[in-house]
Parts: structure tokens; sequence; C-alpha cells
């Protein structure tokens, strides 16, 4: 690693200073650098959507882009929705749906659906198979996903 | 993969064969060419920077030209390897007269492609191949026009290869307007011809 | 007492994954870790002349670099294969295994040359390019047929030619069958290459600690216990010395089976040689060239019927792409005999199987593993039987199916457990009645179908059914054990890629102790913590697994109730487990907590006497006589756009029988995750290779797997005839879904488009191929 970085990021509502080498993937940084190994890495060409992420609240591939690209930046990440003692709305429905099965590529799923949700209170199933059409699954054939969506968006307006 | 194409040069069949078989013209001719010398009579190596959309790198290889008969035709075998894969191939060029003091080159070839080029490249590669083909005739075509100038007028006229910005907007405008006249479906191609602009002449400009 | 199988209970595992909390592979972080890379080969088949690693050694962070010369005598040949040839007489079979660096020659592109080990995985890639090969290409096997051709370039030179395995089976007698068949059909049929691509990419992580003299390996694998005794085999260590963990597995599908890939050879080796632990994991592009796949058969086929529609017999000669290596045996091609007479009652039958070494990445079982290419066979053949009789397709197939009374159903070839094929029972015809009416057949056959196409739209019907053999042995094993605190831990050698298991598994266990099924946790695929087994394939975790875990289960039961019955002063049959307690009967103030119970079982006073054990715990083991055989039916309606040849599936309806369903929450997430697999086999997916065999679709991008805009709802119904091979009755359903797909698209596809008389021979399609199908029809009418 050569020339470094002075990164200044909010990742999670906590604010990091580190040094980072310029070419240094924001998937890498999350995961290895922070430790936060819930985004997950599937094709690194921006195809799959496993590491989906928020960026200032969009939700963007983080495998495309470098972490020094998001100095400055807010960026959440699956952590920041809920520990499993305590869910957050829409994990609670993807538990009462059975919309995970391997569960990799759900952190991405999860952090689409964030925005997503807050955007379209009432979504139609159209509207859910094309808002999770740019997120990859492999386990599920995605019913259940589309069942969990439907349900998170009743409990989160009931 | 298949290449096969017809090229009108402005100029006799004599000084086009003088400046296919001239290694520093042909150097100039592709921008991306990093060095092209002589080796022997018939045998040429050099290194080229070669980009196919998101993959590119430094070729290093061989061409050997053989059953010449000038200023006819003759037969090119090409061997690259680099970091983006490998390439090879086997050309051949045939020059006619025509009117005017013109001369018609037909070529046709067969290359086959392996590495990344070949299995993250697939897409783009009928079309960039073109383009690179085009772009490089044209700029041997330059040449040709320039040194044909020279022995008319006695002036030396100057050449002047394309830079490896001009290069890439041609590659791009060439590939969009393949796209275009396709699909006809113009806010697609005005939109591929921007993004492949930037890309390439960004990526170039950091090479 | 209350019921836990059967119930639709919500995953135990799921707080964990959905908050990111789960350990995968690449999470695992060592201090002092290093990361490796591997140099993998740009030709399919070419000499190694010359490899010069200098300058990747110069690099700054680089701490090693090894090729099969630099590792010496340490380099050894390949893994064992995975499955021996099967005992059948007169079967020529050449065992050609994988190596763990290329040494001589290259045989397909991907195959790793040399191992960078260095800082940070960043500059490992990096040192891939100092590292300067010469290589002498040769001539490449690209092509199945062309493999066996007598100047064919030998993948393998100590072998005389490309053949990789030759094997004959017969029941009956076919060629007299032959003279007494009314109509006999013959087609080729094609099936080509596609990959599992699980959303998770291999990877290992191997920690050796040298002052415990002890190796830790994380590994992406569905069976870690075979991995542990074939590393600890090849680094000469014991087998107690090594433990292997598959922790969470993003998606497994077949591919991350025991194969003792090279990189799982490498890896271990490399810590206990640095002293390190080392990291590797494989991208995306890698995984396209560097991790199985399979599909790729030709078969010349034959089906003999009686004017009625009967099938008097079924023949074909196929061959079958091993790839560069044939690591997995026959197991493929052995499942697609074990299909190719699908669900019907075939007196004659007749295959020739000839498998090949081509220079392209090497075979192994993905989800179907064989049964895929079996069932598209036997369907299609049946589909243009039924055509030229003039019988309508499903009614040829009901005249054909096994009827319940012949169960057990001889088939009379072996199958890929070398046991000889029987079907163990089943009751199709009411499955596909049920099938036909929840899609609606008849009318839309008559009224429907006639309709929309009066109308213009290019609509189309199908339905297939389907078996699929599970279950297999050898056996699995499970202990279980209660706490002091009252839960419930129970540990199998099997690993987990998101089936389920740690509810599924809990839920046999809850059904035997009364406990709820969160307050029983389960380890699967940690071989410290449970070391006889073999893995997660072949459907056959709820089977094989499954029972292991209700014997032990029970035996624990039979514990308990001992104990408690002594402890509560009251007969046994008196006694009730319910809600992790024990109670007498009509006297619930009579009780103790299973937990106490435990604690009781385990003295800190006094003596144990002699030939009973401490504690509430039981390990069992179970080992099937031969696998169980599950039953399916897939319909669907799709219509075609007649612009762009895009498929929409209008409905999708299965049935599907697996005997006894343990939790059907879980059992319809992997029916829907097969269906969208297979339908991904029909008409997206597809590895594309030149004849170079450079694989010209290695991402993503250009490697279609089905988005949520392509699956459509699948209306999944069950249909149960327990297996009678198993306490439980269960039959396995993992690869289900995927199985029938081709053949149902093909079938649809022809319904849709009869009017052009369209036959469809092969698989995967695409709206480019189709395009291609319908045009020749149009033009040679």
């Amino acid at each position: 690693m050569s020339d470094h970085y002075q990164l200044s990021i909010t990742v999670n509502d906590t604010q990091y200073q580190r040094e980072v080498d310029p070419r240094l993937l924001l998937s890498d940084f999350l995961r290895h650098e922070l430790g936060l190994t819930g985004t997950h890495i599937g094709c690194e060409h921006g195809v799959c959507g496993a590491c989906t992420v928020l960026y200032d609240g969009l939700p963007i591939r983080s495998c495309l882009m470098f972490a020094v690209q998001a100095d400055g930046h807010h960026i959440l990440t699956v952590e920041s929705l809920g520990n499993p003692e305590n869910l957050h709305v829409i994990q609670q429905a993807f538990w009462d749906a059975h919309g995970l099965q391997c569960g990799f590529c759900t952190p991405g799923i999860l952090m689409t659906l964030v925005p997503f949700l807050e955007n379209n209170p009432h979504p139609d199933e159209d509207q859910i198979r094309h808002a999770i059409s740019g997120n990859l699954c492999r386990c599920t054939g995605y019913q259940h996903i589309v069942d969990a969506v439907k349900l998170a968006a009743e409990y989160m307006h009931s | 993969m298949k290449i096969e194409g017809e090229y009108l040069f402005d100029g006799p069949r004599e000084v086009v064969w003088e400046i296919v078989r001239d290694p520093d013209i042909l150097a100039t001719a592709l921008p991306g060419t990093q060095s092209l010398e002589k080796i022997s009579e018939n045998e040429y190596q050099g290194e080229m920077q070669v980009r196919i959309g998101p993959v590119g790198g430094l070729f290093s290889g061989r061409v050997v030209i053989s059953d010449e008969i000038p200023p006819e035709s003759l037969t090119m075998t090409v061997e690259g390897k680099g970091k983006p894969g490998f390439v090879k191939g086997t050309g051949f060029i045939k020059l006619s007269p025509a009117e005017n003091s013109k001369t018609q080159m037909q070529y046709q070839g067969d290359l086959e492609v392996g590495g990344r080029l070949a299995s993250v490249g697939q897409r783009m590669m009928d079309s960039v191949s073109k383009s690179l083909l085009k772009q490089g005739l044209d700029s041997l075509n330059q040449a040709l026009l320039a040194r044909v100038s020279s022995a008319e007028s006695g002036e030396v006229v100057d050449y002047e290869a394309p830079s490896e910005a001009q290069f890439a907007a041609s590659v791009a405008k060439d590939m969009a307007s393949d796209a275009l006249a396709s699909r006809k479906v113009w806010w697609i191609g005005a939109a591929v011809v921007l993004l492949i602009i930037i890309l390439v002449i960004v990526i170039l400009s950091q090479g | 007492m209350k019921k836990y199988i059967g119930e639709r209970i919500k995953r135990n595992e799921d707080p964990r994954l959905l908050t990111g909390q789960a350990l995968f592979v690449d999470d695992v972080d060592l201090p002092g870790m290093l990361y490796a890379a591997f140099l993998r080969s740009d030709y399919a088949h070419a000499r190694l002349i010359s490899i010069d690693v200098s300058e990747a050694l110069q690099r700054p962070g680089v701490v090693a670099v090894y090729t099969a010369e630099i590792m010496g005598d340490e380099w050894q040949p390949g893994p064992a294969n995975v499955s021996p040839p099967p005992t059948v007489e007169n079967i020529t079979f050449h065992s050609r295994t994988q190596l763990p660096l290329a040494k001589g020659k290259v045989r397909h592109v991907g195959e790793p040359i040399a191992v960078v080990v260095a800082e940070s995985r960043y500059i490992a890639e990096d040192a891939l390019e100092d590292i300067l090969i010469e290589f002498e290409p040769l001539e490449v096997v690209a092509d199945i047929e062309k493999a066996l051709d007598p100047e064919a370039p030998l993948v393998h030179d100590d072998l005389d030619s490309n053949l990789a395995a030759y094997m004959v089976q017969d029941k009956g007698d076919y060629q007299a069958a032959k003279t007494k068949a009314d109509v006999i059909i013959k087609r080729r049929i094609e099936i080509d290459r596609g990959a599992a691509a699980a959303m998770e990419n291999r990877g290992i992580v191997a920690n050796w600690e040298a002052r415990s003299q002890h190796l830790t390996v994380w590994d992406t694998t569905q069976a870690p216990i075979p991995i542990r005794n074939g590393v600890a085999s090849r680094l000469g260590l014991n087998q107690t010395q090594v433990r292997v963990i598959a922790p969470y597995i993003g998606g497994g599908f077949g591919p991350k089976m025991m194969m003792h890939y090279p990189e799982e050879i490498m890896i271990p080796w490399l810590s206990v040689k640095l002293g390190r632990p080392v990291k590797w994991i494989e991208d995306r592009r890698e995984n396209f060239f560097g991790t199985t796949q399979e599909r790729s058969q030709v078969h010349d086929a034959e089906i003999l019927l009686s004017n009625e529609g009967k099938i008097l017999g079924i023949s074909h000669k196929f061959l079958h792409d091993s790839g560069a290596y044939d690591p997995y045996g026959l197991t493929i091609p052995l499942n697609t005999e074990s299909h190719a007479a699908g669900a019907y009652d075939v007196p004659n039958y007749h295959s020739e199987l000839t498998v090949v070494f081509t220079n392209k990445m090497y075979t192994s079982p993905i989800r179907g593993a064989g049964r895929p290419q079996g069932i598209f066979l036997v369907e299609r053949l049946l589909d243009i039987a039924a055509r030229e009789l003039g019988i309508d397709p499903l009614e040829i197939r009901l005249r054909n199916l096994i009827p319940p009374e012949a169960f057990p159903y001889d088939r009379e070839i072996i199958d890929q457990a070398f046991a000889l094929l029987t079907f163990d029972s089943g009751n199709y015809k009411p499955a596909i009645e049920m099938a036909a009416e929840k899609i609606g057949y008849e009318q839309f056959i008559k009224e429907e179908g006639p309709r929309l196409r009066a109308e213009g739209h290019t609509v189309g019907i199908g339905i297939i059914p389907f078996v699929e053999t599970t279950g297999v042995g050898p056996y699995e094993g499970a202990r279980v054990n209660i706490e002091p605190s009252g839960k419930v831990t129970v540990a199998t050698g099997v690993g987990t890629q998101g089936q389920g298991h740690f509810t599924s598994f809990a839920q046999i266990v809850a059904e035997q102790l009364g406990v709820p099924v969160s307050d029983i946790d389960l380890v699967t695929g940690d071989s410290a913590d449970f070391h006889w087994g073999t893995g997660t394939f072949a459907s056959r975790g709820a089977v094989v697994a499954g029972n292991a875990i209700h014997a032990s289960a029970s035996i624990v039961r039979g514990k308990v109730l001992k104990l408690a019955s002594k402890l509560l002063n009251a007969p046994e049959e008196e006694l009730e487990l319910e809600d992790g307690f024990v109670r007498v009967a009509d006297l619930p103030r009579l009780s103790i907590s299973l937990g106490d119970l435990a604690a009781e079982a385990n003295p800190l006073r006094g003596a144990v006497e002699p030939g009973t054990e401490p504690g509430l715990e039981a390990t069992a083991y179970f080992g099937p006589k031969s696998g169980a055989t599950a039953f399916g039916v897939h319909a669907m309606i799709i219509e075609v756009d007649q612009e762009t040849l895009m498929v929409e599936i209008k409905r999708y309806v299965v049935v599907e029988d697996c005997g006894t369903v343990l939790n059907p929450l879980i059992l319809d997430g992997q029916v829907h995750g097969g269906v969208a697999m297979g339908i991904g086999n029909s008409y997206y997916e597809q590895l594309i290779f030149d004849e170079n065999a450079q694989l010209l679709n290695a991402s993503f991008a250009d490697y279609l797997i089905p988005t949520a805009c392509e699956i459509p709802n699948i209306e999944v119904a069950h249909f149960v005839t327990p297996s009678p091979l198993n306490p439980l009755g269960t039959k396995g359903a993992g690869e289900a879904g995927a199985i029938p797909v081709p053949a149902l698209f093909a079938q649809a596809l022809e319904n849709a488009f009869a009017d052009v008389g369209l036959e469809i021979l092969e698989m995967p399609l695409s709206p480019n191929r189709l395009f291609e199908l319908l045009q020749e029809k149009v033009s040679q009418p």
C-alpha cells in the first residue's frame, strides 16, 4: 500500500478518521477496517447487489466505490437496523415470512428496502419485484422475500 | 473471431505497401503502441496498450510477415500476450489498384482471444476491434496522403498521428453509431457516446 | 403432546442472519493473517515451459510464492476421487483428479498454476501480474463429441484417448421389445452447461497453531468432515489435530462439496508452511472457471411405444462431459440413467454411457445433479410420441405411471449409491390429477388457450411429472444432549447452507422431548463438535441426518423417562414431556424440569451405576439401505411476447411429495428456490465457450441469473406418501424444484408454437435461440 489518504467518514452514526489506501474499496473498508461484516460481497462488479449500503440515504453498490469517495459522507449498513434481540420492523417481517435462506444476499436487500418502503408505503407486487430486481438471490426464488416486503409494509403502517 | 473488410486508400499501391512495411509509421498509426521494431526482414516485435471496455493492459507480441508478393498481398501472423489475456491470429491483406490512383485493400483474418479479454470483454470485442482497425487504417491513410503530397510538392508535409484522447473519442463514436444503426434509439446512443467518451478518456489519461 | 413436525415454525437462525451477525468464511479475521491469490491459466490447454516468480517475490508485502516446482517433494498429485467407480461388470473407468497446482501442463482455463501469499489481498493480486509464464499453447478439446476423434489432442497424455469412462446398463431386453413396437421415436438431445453461482463465492481460512500442533480451517464446504479427513491425511496429521468448520455458508447447490479443490489443499498447507493464518477468498470471475459446473450431455435416444401409447422401452447412447478431470466419478450420469425412465413403468431399458475428458473446468453435481437431464430426455420423447400418436400429453403420461401397487418398484439398474435402483413408495396419479386441476389443464386445452390465441396471444401450457432419488447413504450421525439449563444441544456432521437445519432438525428433537424449538441449539458442520458423517448433498440432509437426530433424540427420551420414572415414582407410561418438563399425566404438580433432570443425571456425589452413562445424552447413526424416491408435478402456463420472444410465466403450480414434511415453510422455500434455478437453466443461463474452450461470459453481466422480475409466484401443494425406509417417513426435497423445469419449458413452448410444429431438443434456450428454431421451422415447413 503506497500513498495514504486521511479519510473522514460517518458509518452508522459513528464518526471515523482513518488512513486508507486510495484504492481500498468501500466494501472492504466497511468489512475489514471497521469489522462490519454484515455487508457481503457477491460479485465485485455491481450486479448482484449483496454489497448494497446507504450513502447519504441512497442505496449504492459499496463494491464499486472507493472508501475515499465516501469521504465526508454518511454510510448506513445493515448493522444500523437492529440486533438479534431488537430487530428492525423490516427484519421482523423477513423473519416472520421466511424471507431468507442462506442469508447472504439479505443485508443488501434490506438496505435497498429501507428507502423503498419509506417512499412507497403501500407497494403492490409489481413495484416490490421491480424494487428488488437489482438484488440477486439464488436461494429463495424471491417469493418469500416479496411476502416479507408486503408484511413489512403492513407492520410499518398499522 | 473473424475479421473481414475493405478500405480505400488515397494513394498508389507502391506507397501503401511502403507504409504498411514501415514500423515507425505503423507504431504511430495505432496509438497505444508503445514500441514496434523490426527484428528481422519479416519479423516485428512490439508492445501495445489494449483496452476493450473495462479490460485493458499492456500486450507484448510478435508479428511475422510471410507469403509476400509486393505490392500485392501478404500474410500476417500475430501473437500477443499480456496481463489481460492473449491474442493469436492470422490475417491476409490484398492490395488492388483502384480509380484515380487509389488503392483498394481487402483484408480477412481469424483471431483467437483468451483470458480476461475473452471472458469479460466479449460483448464489446466486435465493435471495438472494428473501430480500432478503422482508426488505424485512417491514420495510415493520413500518413499516405502526407507522403504523396511531399513527393508531389517537394515539401515535407507533416503527418500528425491522432492523440490517445482523439483516438478514444473516435472509438466511442464508432461504437455508438454501430448501436444507433442497428437500433435507431437516439437517446440511448447519445448517452452511450457521452458515457464511453468520458470513461475512456478518464482511463486513458491515467494510463 | 404438542406437535412440532409439520409445523410452519420460524427459523432459529434468522435473527443473526438478518442483522449481519452471522459468521461467513470471509468474516474470519485473525491476527497476523496473510492473504493468498492464485494465478490461473488463461489457456485451456498448454504446456508450461517456464515460470519466473522472481519479480513477484520482490514486491513489497509479498511473503511467499509457490508453484509445483517450488514445492518440490511436497507437491503431491491430486486428491482421491470423491466417489469411486461403481460396481458394474465390464466398466471402464480412468480416474484422473485435480492437482494442487498445475505441473507440466494446464488442462482448463482457470487451472491454478501459482499461489502468492501477501500482507493484503490487493498486494497478492498485484503480484500475480508480476509472474511471467511461458506457455506452449496446445490444440484444445472443446467439443464433447470431437473429444473422441482419433486425432483429438489428449487431455491426459498417459491415456490412449479422452475416454474417461464407459458403461452399459440394461433392464429386460430392449432389442426384443423393439421388434414388437408400433411406434419408434428417435431423437438427438443436447444439454449444455450451467453454473451453480451461489451468492457467496468459495473461501478458506486456515490457521496452524504450532504450539498446540492444531490446524483450524474455515471452509465454504458442504462436507466439512471429509475435508477434515482429507486435509489431515495430506498433511500427515491426526484427524483430531484438524478442525474444519463450515460456518454460515452463502448457498451451496453442489459445487461446494468435498471436492478437495486445489485451494482446499493449498491453503492449509500454506498455513502450516508459513506458520501464520492464511485466507483465500474466491472472486466471482474465478468462480466461473475455478468452481465446478455441469449439465453438458448429448443423447441419441429412442423410445418404443404401442399404439395405445404404452412405453415398451427406452434406450439412449450418451456422452457426458467430465471436463479436465473426473473427481466425482459417474454420479451425474448415473443419476441421469436413474431418471431416464421418469415416473413411468418401463419394462425394457438400455443405456450406453461414454464419459469424456475435455479442456474445460471439471464437472460435479449442481442441484439436480444429472436428474434434470434424464427427465428432459424421457419427457421430450413422450411429448413427441404423444403428438405422433394423437394422444393428449397428460393422458399419455397417466397411461404409463408406475401404479401404487407396484412399489417397491425395481428399475434393475444401479444408481449413484451403487445400489440397485428401487423406488420405495409413491402414489403418482392423484398427485398429477391434483396439479392438473390446480392449473386448470382441461379448461386451458379446451377453452382458455384457444380463446387467448384467437385474441392474438401466444400462450402455452405444460405439465410434467418427475421422480427424484433422494436420501442416499452411507450414513449420518447426531448427538443430542440436555443441559442443566434445560436447553437441548444437538450436533451433527452435515453442513448448512440455508436449508434451515437449525430449525427443521430442532423440530425433530422437539417432537421427542417436548422442548420448544427455540430452546434447541444446533451445531452443524463443525468437525470438533461431531466428526462422523458425509455431507449435505443429494437431497439427503433431512432424511439421513434428520433420522440420525430422531434416533438419538429417541434414546435421550428413553433416558429421560427412565430417570424421571424413578424420581417421580410413576410408571413410564404415565409420563408426559411438554414445554421442557416431565409430568405425570393427570397429576401435573408432579413434575420435574428437564434441566433439573439433567443435573440429577450427572451427580457430583455417589456412584454412577456400571453400564450407564452420565447425563441425558445420546449419539446415534442412521444409514438407509437405499434412497427414498420423491415425486412431484410441475405445471405452467406461459405467454410469449411475439416481438422479443421473452417468456412470461402466467401461472406456476407445484405438487410436491417428499413424504413426511418437517417444516412446510422451509420446504416451500426450497421448492421456490429450486424452480428459480430451473427457470434459469431453461431460458436464461448458459455457460458459453468458444472453440478454444475459452469461457466468454464469466460475469453476472453476461451470465444471466433470473431476478425477481423473471420468477413468478409459485403455488405449492403438498402430497404425502411417507417413505417406508426410515422412521420419520421423510424423503428429500432440496433439488426437486430444479428437476423438471427444462422439460416443462420445452413442452409449454411447443404447445405455444404448436401451429408451427416447433420441436425442442436442447436446453438451455434463450430468446435468440428460440428465434433461430422458429426461423428454421418457418423456412422448412
